[in-house]
């Protein structure tokens, strides 16, 4: 039997959990308005920390593979986040990173791009807005008259969830959109997936190919930020000197994009396309190819025009990416 | 010292725990809420171009 084909034995079991992550996953989820009823017709919902009142140690007391597929959204950040998550392979039949954090590391990995107790001393010592007289920083272990009190470690990565459990498919976006969720459910319910390791939820192509904008095949002799230009709203924004990530990310989100119709380029949130590992590579393979110059000092000139490139081409994917946490500074 | 853990905190945007400790009569001698997440956006979004901060703080809380 394929893994999530619903049973004469009765309904689905489904978890959804979050990791270090903003609930806007969880959010998509309900964001399929009066289709969510056909979801909880379709699978009883064992765990669900934002929308249940489920505990860890009702997880803890299933037994192996009760679940049938656990959407995982947000990446692994600290202890907990790996130990649910290893908690929640265990039980679970399917486990799907569910969006961009989960599948790629998502924003939160922008941190992998600092140090772990730079972090720790900003936010708890150093931020303007933080009173610390005292220097107190969050302890794994803390004695109190009564006992102890306990949190979990703080990694100096992020992770995204492949590289702390095996997952079995992928579903992009940040969030994923709600009408790309219930094909996906819609696919578990019928028992439709595709191979083991399968990006769900999103087209097989680049995003380039649903963008309604004009392509001219024009190369650039500056890159712009937005407020340094005025641009045209029907023409690629790539061509105008504005970096947008469409060649370098899968497409699927909405057709046309939603981004691009709302005048904005691609940050990326669906991942790479098919075929490419690392979407900053490939962004960066893409810009090389329109620069209008064959001389390395004004090719130079050209690409110190991009503003924050590492941010931006790893908006979503820094952890997932070829760099992971290579020390920048 | 018996402890009531109430873990996680549910139907809410983001981590938390409850740890209750109780004493030899069964009652409450002392409560403490923890919060076991952090993600470091004040530190990540430094540096970063402005007009792109709407597009990246927003996942600080998608709820």
């Amino acid at each position: 039997m394929r893994a999530g084909r619903k049973t004469v034995m009765g309904k689905l079991k489904f978890a959804i959990y979050w990791g270090a992550a903003c609930g806007g996953c969880d959010v998509a989820v309900v964001d399929t308005h009066e289709k969510l009823l056909d979801i909880a017709a379709a699978a009883d919902i064992l765990f669900w920390p934002v929308a249940m009142d489920f505990k860890y140690h009702d997880v803890e007391e299933m037994a192996d593979k009760n679940i049938d597929v656990c959407l995982f959204s947000g990446a692994v950040r600290n202890s907990e986040n790996e130990h649910i998550a290893k908690l929640l392979r265990a039980k679970s039949k399917v486990m799907v990173a569910f969006g961009a954090c989960a599948q790629l590391g998502g924003i939160p990995g922008l941190a992998n791009e600092k140090r772990r107790q730079d972090i720790l001393d900003f936010v708890y010592h150093g931020s303007p807005s933080t009173v610390s007289q005292k220097g107190i920083y969050p302890q794994e272990i803390t004695s109190v008259p009564e006992g102890k009190l306990k949190l979990p470690k703080f990694y100096d990565a992020v992770m995204a969830l492949d590289q702390a459990v095996e997952v079995d498919y992928y579903v992009p976006g940040c969030p994923p959109e709600p009408a790309r969720i219930l094909e996906v459910i819609n696919a578990i319910v019928t028992g439709n997936l595709p191979p083991k390791g399968a990006v769900v939820g999103a087209l097989d192509k680049a995003l380039c190919d649903s963008c309604p904008r004009k392509r001219e095949e024009k190369r650039v002799k500056a890159f712009y930020r937005p407020h340094e230009i005025l641009f045209d709203p029907e023409r690629c924004f790539l061509e105008q000197g504005l970096i947008c990530l469409g060649p370098a990310t899968r497409g699927g989100c909405s057709d046309p994009p939603r981004c691009i119709r709302s005048n904005m380029p691609c940050r990326g949130c669906y991942g790479p396309p098919p075929d490419i590992t690392d979407q900053g590579a490939k962004m960066l393979s893409a810009v090389g190819s329109i620069i209008d110059s064959q001389d390395p000092e004004e090719i130079e000139k050209i690409i110190d025009g991009i503003a924050d490139p590492l941010g931006t081409f790893y908006r979503f994917g820094l952890p997932a990416s070829a760099l992971r946490k290579k020390r920048f500074s | 010292m018996k402890t009531i853990s109430i873990d996680p905190i549910t139907r809410l945007e983001g981590h938390g725990k409850i740890e209750i400790f109780l004493n030899d009569q069964g009652n409450v001698e002392n409560a403490y809420f923890q919060v076991p997440e952090l993600r470091g956006f004040e530190v990540f979004c430094l540096g970063r171009p402005v007009e792109e901060l709407p597009r990246i703080v927003p996942r600080i809380c998608g709820v």
